[in-house]
């Protein structure tokens, strides 16, 4: 059968951002029409965006278990603590800023988080290119700077990394996020570059910060990943087409991606008039020292659960660094 | 398999055939989506998506401004807000012809900015103002019509219930909408009032002058009115102001409308009692709404109509000001059948992505766009539009729910009386919506103003 | 909006309508709760040291209230209708309308009280909670099931008030 063959294989994916967002024309196309040429056209990937079969955001993850859509792609942190082994990539000092090694890092590491993924097949995980500060009004040069100062969380790492730093946490929906800016809610917020575009945060920041060499503040892992039972189903060449769209080289191109999208965002905000300060060494080392509690809250937290948290921060961080050292 | 235009239909049929058939509409869309999505893809699906998606639908953060701004409008009927601002408004506007009416439309106006619905702004002002407009002798179809146009300000007056549901569902920022419905909301009170002095010089005995008021009354109606102001000056001049968003500010006015009816000795035990009571109906009967489009939603998704619709639409070779009309027109019609906030919820979802597609995508820029303003600004004068003709919906016959809260309250007074009455009202706001079609800067003025 | 007043129930009945209608003040109490996290929030925010729970607060007390007050709304009979169309219907066709509605509503909260419940299971196993105070969101269920419960009371009342009604050819 060629190309024209009837299409025997069609999976809904669903996700929580508009059509045009990058994370659907970048990614989530590229990969679902290589899925598809794999299979020879057997295969069909129907992507509906912006929650259009129903729900909110968190329930995401419990539609792909129960099979409500065959895929998503959502935000881990959507739903805390639901993913308490793949936190570790989140947190700062694991990531530092290079997202295609801790991607890579994520893949050679699936089995260790497979339990976070119990009822689903992962396709993919992936991180942004890291949480930044975006701020108005203030200089940040030093965790002192922050000192009570109150930063939209994008997660509860994130949350933990603001109270490390001596600042405030509050947790809102990212579409409330520039009319807060603007009225003093939050004087700022500690998410990635890639952001600004789709919010205009430029308009309501004067600085992004950032540590020497991409340094961040920890980041957000994502999941593309398919009902359970679905994948089981599948015969052994379709899997097999989903497998070959799926292998390391696009984990890293996913890292790739991301980063381009981050670039353009931070020259979005540079070429508004807003400064892109890069901490120097010392400075970064600052943050890096006073972020280091978070890791070891994250560890006592999770070690809880009867997870070897200790065991996945040195792992994850073994191999970020050899893939780090790879590129 | 059936085509998703035919099953889409369908769908609306059946759904428009059981809402005529007194099935509240709640139910009906979740009869009609829940069997739709069931039909189409099995009952593990629907039953495994009933799971959480209530809870889902009811958690948003915006949404908990709705029940909270109820609560405030019950409040402040109780605590006699409404009876102060006609007062106020009869004291200055009762003695010309008309006049009465007119303190009725700029009343309904003043209730409207601490109300968040349409129907609690007619019942409540009805309450106060339909007396006094007998007392003078009005005519039944000017006194109910003025009346019944006037709730409406309720909801084009910020805060609204409507307006919140469409920020969500097209992810604009309440607060700009709020500012956006500024001065529309203006010009439909300013509207409004012409209306009414025309009406009386064509037909003088429709709307005698009411007596002047003595000095004594004029200055303690004056006074009377200053607290209402003053709370609603803190509401949403602190919306405006940058102090809090909606969802605090909504807070903050239950909070002071309490005090001030306490202080004024008119909020017994008993007066919060109904008011949280009458919240408890009017936010379950939203929050129904609410789940009922959603199951409806997903079914129009599943059958694929919303992106049929866009491409048909986008091959058609339509002109965007074509597409956006008889979208409006579509919405008018349906207006005769459905409530405003059903309708916002069942086609904004469709609508909103056509004229998305029309303008250029998501991150338009007025250089080169569909509409010649970015899809940002689209969004914001689309949701203005849109919110006026649905609102006209609550005017016009066979279902005008304005109507027939009005006529409830005025049983000497023939509903087809109070349709007639509402018609040159009716106009007016047709006008209105041409003028904003033309110049859209009257809705994006104050937003881009505010923002800088 | 016929939010229309119902006499006051007798028996079995009118036991129900006082518990949905104290549940109901519980949801207003809810609802009263969220004024005072949000002002407090405001507040806080004033003095320079931010409160950071008050927006998942708000998302749990919001679906809390307004599942608690879906009863309430079913018996008293403020879901929105279209009463133009049957208003030349005879009362017993009327009478037959509302109980096909009511009959719906009761088997819609009955689903739901069903799904709702493996709900809270998965939002228990799965130890879901909010971002920040880490609350388990599946303490929310716990009212909201009592409310679905409660909703299925209501629709079986109304239910059983318009099939008496019917029978007596449309009269109350
Ligand atoms: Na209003
Ligand atoms: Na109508």
């Amino acid at each position: 059968a060629g190309l024209a063959a009837a299409q025997e294989y069609t999976f809904k994916l669903h996700q929580p951002l508009s059509a045009q967002a990058p994370a659907q024309t970048q990614m989530l196309e590229p990969w679902a029409r290589q899925v598809e040429e794999n299979s020879g056209g057997r295969v069909k990937i129907e992507i509906f965006p912006a929650m259009t079969l129903g729900g909110r955001p968190p329930e995401l993850i419990n539609q792909v278990r129960d099979g409500v859509v065959d895929l998503i792609w959502t935000v881990n942190g959507y739903t805390p603590g639901l993913f308490p082994r793949s936190e570790v990539f989140e947190l700062p000092n694991v990531f530092e800023g290079d997202l295609s090694a801790a991607n890579l890092a994520m893949h050679d590491m699936l089995d260790d988080l497979r339990e976070d993924y119990r009822g689903t097949e992962v396709m993919f995980l992936h991180v942004h290119a890291g949480n930044g500060i975006q701020i108005a009004g203030r200089e940040i040069r030093s965790p002192a700077d922050l000192s009570g100062v109150s930063l939209r969380t994008p997660s509860r790492t994130g949350a933990w990394v603001i109270e490390a730093l001596g600042a405030t946490p509050v947790a809102m929906p990212v579409p409330e996020l520039p009319q807060a800016l603007q009225r003093g809610t939050v004087a700022g917020a500690l998410i990635p570059w890639e952001i600004i575009p789709a919010l205009q945060i430029q308009e309501q920041t004067d600085y992004q910060i950032e540590g020497e060499n991409n340094y961040r503040f920890g980041t957000t892992v994502f999941q593309v990943s398919m009902n359970q039972a679905r994948w089981d189903g599948l015969p052994e060449d379709i899997q097999q087409a989903f497998r070959d769209a799926s292998g390391p080289e696009w984990w890293a191109q996913v890292g790739e991606i991301w980063r381009g999208t981050d670039d353009f965002g931070i020259g979005v905000a540079t070429g508004a008039g807003n400064q892109h300060i890069v901490l120097s060494a010392e400075e970064t080392q600052a943050f890096r020292d006073a972020l280091e509690p978070v890791v070891e809250r994250w560890v006592a937290e999770v070690s809880g659960q009867g997870i070897d948290a200790a065991g996945l921060v040195e792992k994850a961080r073994t191999l970020i660094a050899e893939h780090s050292a790879g590129n | 398999m059936t085509d998703p235009t035919t099953l889409g239909f369908l769908g609306l049929l059946v759904l428009l055939i059981l809402i005529a058939l007194r099935m509240p509409i709640g139910y009906a869309m979740i009869l009609v989506g829940g069997v739709g999505i069931t039909l189409l893809n099995g009952p593990a699906l629907m039953l495994n998506q009933l799971k959480t998606l209530a809870y889902g639908q009811f958690s948003v953060y915006d949404l908990s401004v709705i029940p909270m701004f109820v609560l405030m409008g019950a409040l402040a009927t109780k605590a006699g807000f409404s009876q102060q601002l006609f007062r106020f408004t009869n004291a200055w506007l009762g003695w010309m012809r008309g006049g009465t009416a007119m303190a009725g439309i700029a009343a309904c106006a003043g209730f409207g900015a601490v109300s968040g619905s349409s129907l609690a702004t007619a019942s409540t002002m009805g309450k106060v103002a339909l007396p006094e407009l007998r007392r003078y002798r009005y005519s039944g179809a000017l006194a109910t019509g003025s009346l019944a146009a006037g709730g409406v300000l309720g909801i084009l007056i910020p805060p609204s219930v409507v307006l919140i549901i469409y920020a969500i569902i097209v992810e604009a920022n309440i607060v700009t909408m709020f500012m956006a419905a500024f001065i529309p909301g203006i010009l439909a009170v300013i509207f409004f009032l012409l209306t009414i002095a025309i009406y009386v010089l064509i037909v003088p005995e429709a709307g005698p002058a009411g007596g002047s008021k003595d000095r004594a009354e004029f200055l303690s109606a004056t006074l009377g009115v200053i607290p209402v102001l003053v709370i609603f000056g803190l509401v949403l001049g602190g919306i405006y102001g940058g102090l809090y968003n909606p969802t605090p500010a909504a807070a903050v006015g239950v909070f002071l409308v309490w005090l001030f009816g306490t202080a004024q000795r008119r909020l017994s035990f008993g007066a919060i009692r109904e008011s949280l009571m009458e919240t408890a109906s009017t936010t379950g009967m939203i929050f129904l709404i609410l789940l009922g489009a959603e199951l409806m939603k997903i079914y129009m998704s599943r059958i694929g109509l919303p992106q049929a619709a866009a491409s048909w639409i986008g091959t058609s070779g339509l002109e965007p000001m074509t597409v956006l009309i008889l979208l409006l027109l579509a919405l008018i019609l349906l207006g005769c059948l459905m409530d405003s906030l059903s309708m916002i919820l069942l086609v904004i979802p469709f609508f909103w992505p056509v004229l998305v597609e029309l303008n250029g995508g998501l991150y338009q820029g007025a250089e080169g766009s569909g509409f010649g303003m970015s899809t940002n600004e689209l969004k914001i004068w689309f949701g203005i539009l849109a919110l006026i003709v649905v609102e006209l919906g609550l005017i016009t016959p066979p279902v005008g729910m304005n109507v027939f809260v009005i006529s409830a309250l005025s049983k000497d007074t023939p509903m087809m009386e109070t349709f007639k009455g509402v018609m040159p009202f009716f106009a007016a706001e047709i006008i209105r919506v041409v003028l904003i079609l033309v110049f859209p800067a009257i809705v994006l003025w104050l937003p881009r103003y505010l923002a800088g | 909006m016929a939010s229309s007043h119902t006499p006051r129930r007798t028996g079995f009945a009118g036991v129900a309508e006082t518990v949905i209608t104290l549940w109901a003040l519980f949801g207003g109490v809810v609802l009263i709760a969220l004024v005072v996290v949000n002002i407090y929030a405001v507040l806080s925010g004033f003095a320079g040291r931010r409160f950071s729970g008050d927006f998942e607060l708000t998302e749990m007390f919001a679906a809390v209230a307004a599942f608690c007050f879906l009863p309430y709304t079913q018996l008293s009979d403020a879901n929105v209708t279209a009463d133009i169309f049957t208003s030349r219907a005879s009362p017993r066709w009327v009478a037959l309308f509302k109980l096909v509605a009511a009959l719906v509503a009761l088997l819609f909260a009955l689903l739901l009280l069903w799904r709702m419940y493996y709900g809270l299971n998965d939002q228990r196993d799965y130890r879901y909670t909010t971002t920040i105070l880490q609350v388990p969101i599946w303490w929310a269920f716990v009212p909201i099931l009592v409310s679905l419960a409660l909703l299925a009371l209501a629709a079986a009342i109304n239910f059983v008030e318009y099939g008496r009604s019917m029978m007596r050819g449309g009269q109350a």
